[in-house]
């Protein structure tokens, strides 16, 4: 419990920070100090700057609230998506089931870039860089669920067969009452699945700016941060490169810890 | 006679599934910007050949219903049509790799779900949750494919396996974590605990059997992910799997080669459900 | 506790044993005397009469016999399996001698039929040889052999650098083409795994004008790979014996470690430009069609771009500030007397109020009232050329243009630009091969496909495009030098005038040379590191 509150507070704490860094007057995301690149830290800018000059504080802060919001909108669409479709194809008719598990399989093989190509096709090309995320977070929430409702499935399965759901059956309950009663009992897969969805989906969008979506310039990336870390180049020019990925896992961990007494 | 009617009902929804996944992934391949597009058209040396070339496949493509049938009488030949990129049989293609994506898939996974059990089983034992054990799998959630095989590389060891088995092992641990946890806080393994039945008795006695019904789901889960975790580390190493394969025919848009790699995944996928269902539970699959 | 300890035993040697076995990065199996470096996807063909993409093009130059070859080095056209040869005053008649013992890797002789048989079926309209546009009517062109050693070739019309055409036609055996596995050229195909490694033997029959050898190395491995971190790593390693494109980061990666190993040879040919959609068919409003077309609109955007912050900052040092289509490392092409704009914030914003815009606070308007903001399209893949895109970015930002940068992959790129027109701006590079500006005819010419701000025109849309079209038709059919440099100094003059293109920068040519490697002689043109593969050879190898 108490290790609850104190991630609840830590957590809380990120986010203020992160909206001071960003709220501050002089602070930007975007200006470029072209005569300090790769600057180590300093008082103008306490993380550094990066390869255009910008702040590096300011970016990571902004990428925090703005990364971290999307993919954890998206992540809990997904797993609500993929719990509602589990439950529905479980408990309710045998031909709803039986055409829910079918779409699952048939969405898991096809190649949705072609999709997302699409749909970038169809955004004009000068949307802003928000209404570009924002798209990009809907659609990965969109694409993300069949996997799991998969497993969700199976376990709503063993739900419904157990026997105290049969006890309840017998007392009378309605189908909505037992999916009530039910859905505590799924979240050891729907936790684990909302917790790795976040990291993935912050990733996701940045390997989609490949084909034209994500968070536009100059708008900062979380996602594109880390993909920074697999440039070698990159990893020895400055410490500074590990400090967006270093604070993705000390959130997860919070996040963590306030779902673990769950 | 009652398997023979689970098998034919069986092999009905695999034949349904992959159908629809072909006019699925056709319409996707086909209608996204850039089919009939060739970065050569910009070399003014290229440009003319090229755009004669594109010119055949907008013939052949014209609609729909040609390019099905187009790709339909590929696969009745049993080379699979003809490659758009490399122009030879996609079986020719395909078959090579096979084996070398099926051994890097099933020692990941082996690899992947021994790390995963071990962690899980010591993370979930300990009597007061500790965010000590969720930091490796944090660690390994967060860091992208591609900077985790900078680091092989940095280093010098380790490879696609060891990538692989890593970035499953950090999903498959969450899962189990989970289903352990809740079976260590059941009635009957909290009073054997309390009488002092030794740790490996009680997880080969009770903890495994008693979360068997998760595992079958969870396998399912872990095989779908290994699936989709194959194509960034295949390519990312260079491991000529059908992994990369399907990458760069995606990147080039050959539809030949992407509609026989996305009808091995749409099988790949279906085996990983049968694999988990119970035969009970087939009628309602 | 013995428990846990056992486990985690188990698991570390599980680990150590599966991580160790298949290593991060293995290239294949080196052969004694073998050179080895990486090309980015597998060739589309070993025919060298249907080439048309860069890596087969490249396997072509290292394995086939060629009448001429065009020195990347001298930029001159030499002799190679032709002894001498000879064009008519009206420079419709070529006549080749061939050169006398000249064989090929299976022994047989080189002879005036085998190479009248190589260009009459570069020439068939079946083979569809895209070699075959350069002598503008194939059809019509006629080759002779009045006696085993000699060959003429009867052309249509005069043909301006003809000689440099032969470079790229491969004399084989008649009758039989065999894919590059019998070649008159240094090296053979010898083996070929798909995404995995081209391997060239040595042809025991070559022999080099130069040496009147075969070529010093046993073979050559080009080995497909398209990750950078990789090649760095295997090339680190000694694996790699050179690699022929550096990204600037990369590039001064190695130059810490080793500044011997990584040179940068100065201005490449290429250039980067930025470039905005002038087509009359374009799905844009009228407004922006207008600005589009205004050009005091593009010179103002020529002004307001700092092109030193994007050689600095984007390429690290590795480029040059670009304001034309010849960039200096053209040394016979080059002029740097042409007036362009250069940055000048006042000057732009001068330049925009002149044409009718006006700033409300820091955004510009046009006269209809219209905010001027626009997107810039790059590809993906390339980041010099995003950060580009960034640093431009702001630097419009300035100028109240408010820009959005959109990266696309290629063939949705290639779609957008050359098939819907449907893009506002486009930042894309050039790759210029051959320094003679006639090679860029299909630029320039209003009619062509390849006329990237409005390709395709049935008749020249401005006058300055009648200009160019007029001035690129002279270059190309003068025989005068004089002549041809004053029409090509217009061209860069007209266009430094009208900016249709906004030149930004020369990217710099940057390689890497293992030190164990001798015999190279870095050149401007491709393959800048290998044009003379007959030549290298790893220190210590017979």
């Amino acid at each position: 419990m108490r290790s609850k509150f104190a991630a609840n507070c830590l957590l809380a704490a990120l986010a203020l920070a992160a909206i001071i860094v960003v709220a501050m007057p002089g602070a930007s995301y975007s200006h470029q100090d072209r005569e300090s690149t790769f600057a180590s830290a300093s008082k103008a800018h306490p993380a550094g700057t990066d390869a255009l000059g910008r702040d590096r504080l300011v970016r990571v802060s902004a990428a925090l609230l703005l990364s971290l919001t999307g993919a954890a909108a998206a992540s809990a669409l997904t797993t609500a998506a993929a719990a509602g479709v589990g439950v529905v194809a479980a408990f309710g008719p045998e031909s709803i089931g039986w055409i829910a598990i079918l779409t699952c399989d048939v969405f898991l093989a096809p190649p949705w870039m072609f999709l997302l190509m699409i749909v970038r096709s169809a955004l004009p090309l000068s949307a802003s860089p928000m209404s570009s995320a924002v798209v990009t977070f809907v659609v990965l929430a969109a694409l993300g669920w069949p996997a799991c409702a998969r497993a969700v499935h199976k376990g709503a399965l063993n739900l419904k067969t157990s026997d105290w759901m049969l006890h309840a059956q017998a007392a009378g309950l309605r189908p909505t009452q037992l999916v009530r009663t039910a859905v505590p009992n799924l979240l050891p897969v729907l936790l684990p699945q909302f917790l790795i969805s976040i990291p993935a989906f912050v990733i996701a969008e940045a390997n989609l700016g490949a084909i034209g979506l994500g968070i536009g310039e100059p708008l900062p990336s979380w996602g594109g941060m880390l993909l920074e870390l697999d440039n070698s180049a990159m990893l020895f020019e400055t410490r500074w490169v590990y400090f967006p990925i270093a604070l993705l896992i000390i959130v997860l961990l919070l996040l963590e810890a306030v779902a673990m007494e769950a | 006679m009652k398997v023979a009617g689970d098998v034919v009902r069986w092999l009905a929804r695999t034949l349904a599934i992959v159908l629809l996944v072909i006019v699925g992934s056709t319409v996707l391949v086909r209608f996204a910007p850039g089919y009939l597009s060739d970065a050569r058209e910009m070399d003014s040396r290229y440009g003319d050949a090229v755009r004669a070339e594109l010119s055949v496949e907008a013939a052949r493509s014209g609609t729909l219903t040609h390019l099905l049938s187009a790709e339909l009488q590929g696969w009745m030949r049993g080379d699979g049509g003809v490659s758009r990129e490399y122009g030879v049989p996609v079986s020719e293609l395909i078959v090579p790799r096979l084996a070398v994506t099926g051994e890097l898939t099933l020692r990941a996974i082996v690899m992947a779900w021994s790390l995963a059990l071990l962690a899980s089983l010591f993370s979930s034992a300990a009597r007061r949750p500790s965010l000590l054990w969720q930091a490796p799998a944090a660690l390994l959630l967060a860091v992208p494919t591609a900077a985790l095989a900078t680091l092989c590389l940095l280093a010098g060891k380790g490879g696609p396996v060891l990538v692989m088995a890593l970035l499953l092992s950090a999903r498959d641990f969450k899962f189990l974590h989970y289903a352990l946890r809740k079976a260590w806080s059941d009635p009957h393994l909290l009073q054997a605990r309390a009488q002092g039945v030794k740790a490996h008795r009680l997880v080969l006695g009770f903890i495994l059997p008693s979360i068997r019904p998760q595992l079958s789901a969870l396998a399912s889960l872990s095989i779908v992910t290994a699936l989709s975790a194959l194509v960034p580390v295949e390519v990312i190493f260079n491991v000529p799997g059908l992994g990369q394969l399907a990458w760069n025919a995606a990147l080039n848009r050959d539809l030949p080669v992407l509609l026989s790699a996305t009808i091995i995944m749409a099988l790949a996928v279906t085996l990983a459900g049968l694999a988990s269902d119970h035969p009970g539970e087939w009628r309602s699959a | 506790m013995r428990l846990l300890a056992t486990s985690l035993t188990l698991a570390c040697a599980l680990v150590t044993h599966l991580g160790a076995v298949s290593c991060a990065a293995q290239a294949a199996q080196r052969l004694s005397g073998e050179l080895a470096w990486t090309i980015g996807y597998d060739p589309k063909t070993f025919d060298p009469a249907k080439v048309d993409d860069q890596e087969s093009e490249l396997v072509r130059y290292l394995t086939a016999g060629v009448l001429l070859r065009f020195n990347r080095f001298t930029q001159r056209v030499e002799p190679a399996l032709a002894q001498s040869w000879s064009l008519s005053a009206d420079g419709k008649i070529l006549t080749f001698k061939m050169r006398p013992g000249a064989k090929f890797s299976d022994s047989s002789n080189v002879t005036a039929q085998d190479a009248a048989w190589s260009i009459r079926r570069v020439l068939l309209p079946d083979t569809a040889a895209p070699v075959a546009e350069e002598f503008v009517s194939p059809a019509s062109v006629r080759v002779d052999t009045p006696d085993p050693n000699t060959l003429v070739v009867h052309l249509p019309k005069r043909i301006a650098g003809i000689g440099k055409v032969f470079d790229e036609i491969a004399i084989e055996p008649m009758n039989r083409p065999s894919d590059g596995r019998v070649t008159a050229g240094p090296f053979v195909v010898a083996d070929y795994r798909r995404s995995q490694f081209v391997r060239l033997r040595r042809n025991p029959y070559y022999r080099s004008v130069a040496t009147g050898s075969p070529a010093y190395a046993a073979g050559l491995r080009l080995d497909i790979l398209e990750n950078a971190e990789q090649e760095i790593r295997l090339f680190a390693r000694g694996e790699y014996d050179l690699i022929d494109e550096l990204q600037p980061d990369y590039f001064e990666l190695l130059r810490h470690r080793d500044p011997a190993v990584a040179r940068d040879l100065g201005p490449s040919l290429n250039t980067e430009q930025m470039w905005f959609n002038q087509s009359p068919a374009a799905p844009l409003p009228s407004w922006e069609k207008a600005w589009f077309a205004s050009r005091e609109f593009r010179v103002a955007v020529s002004q307001a771009i700092h092109r030193d912050d994007l050689a600095r900052i984007a390429y690290l040092g590795h480029a040059t500030p670009a304001y034309s289509f010849i960039s200096p490392a053209n040394t016979a092409w080059y002029n740097r007397n042409i007036s362009a704009p250069k940055t000048d914030l006042a000057a732009a914003k001068a330049s925009l109020v002149h044409a009718g815009f006006h700033f409300s606070g820091s955004q510009l308007i046009d006269a209809t009232g219209h905010a001027v903001k626009f997107s810039i399209l790059t590809n993906a893949g390339n980041e010099a050329r995003q950060k580009m895109a960034t640093l431009v970015q702001q630097d419009l930002a300035a100028v109240g243009m408010h820009v959005s940068v959109v990266a696309l992959d290629f063939p949705a790129l290639i779609e957008r630009l050359m098939h819907t027109q449907d893009y506002e701006a486009c930042l894309l590079g050039l790759e210029n091969v051959d320094p003679d500006p006639n090679a860029m005819m299909n630029q320039w010419l209003s009619s062509s496909p390849d006329h990237q701000w409005n390709p395709s025109e049935k008749t020249p849309a401005t006058a300055w495009e009648a200009e160019i079209d007029r001035e690129m038709n002279i270059q190309a059919s003068s025989t005068s030098d004089r002549v041809r440099k004053q029409a090509v100094d217009r061209v860069q003059q007209i266009v430094a005038d009208q900016q249709p293109f906004i030149y930004l920068v020369y990217p710099n040519v940057l390689v890497a040379i293992s030190p164990r490697l001798e015999g190279v002689r870095p050149a401007l043109l491709a393959p800048n590191l290998v044009w003379n593969a007959d030549s290298l050879r790893l220190r210590g190898a017979q």
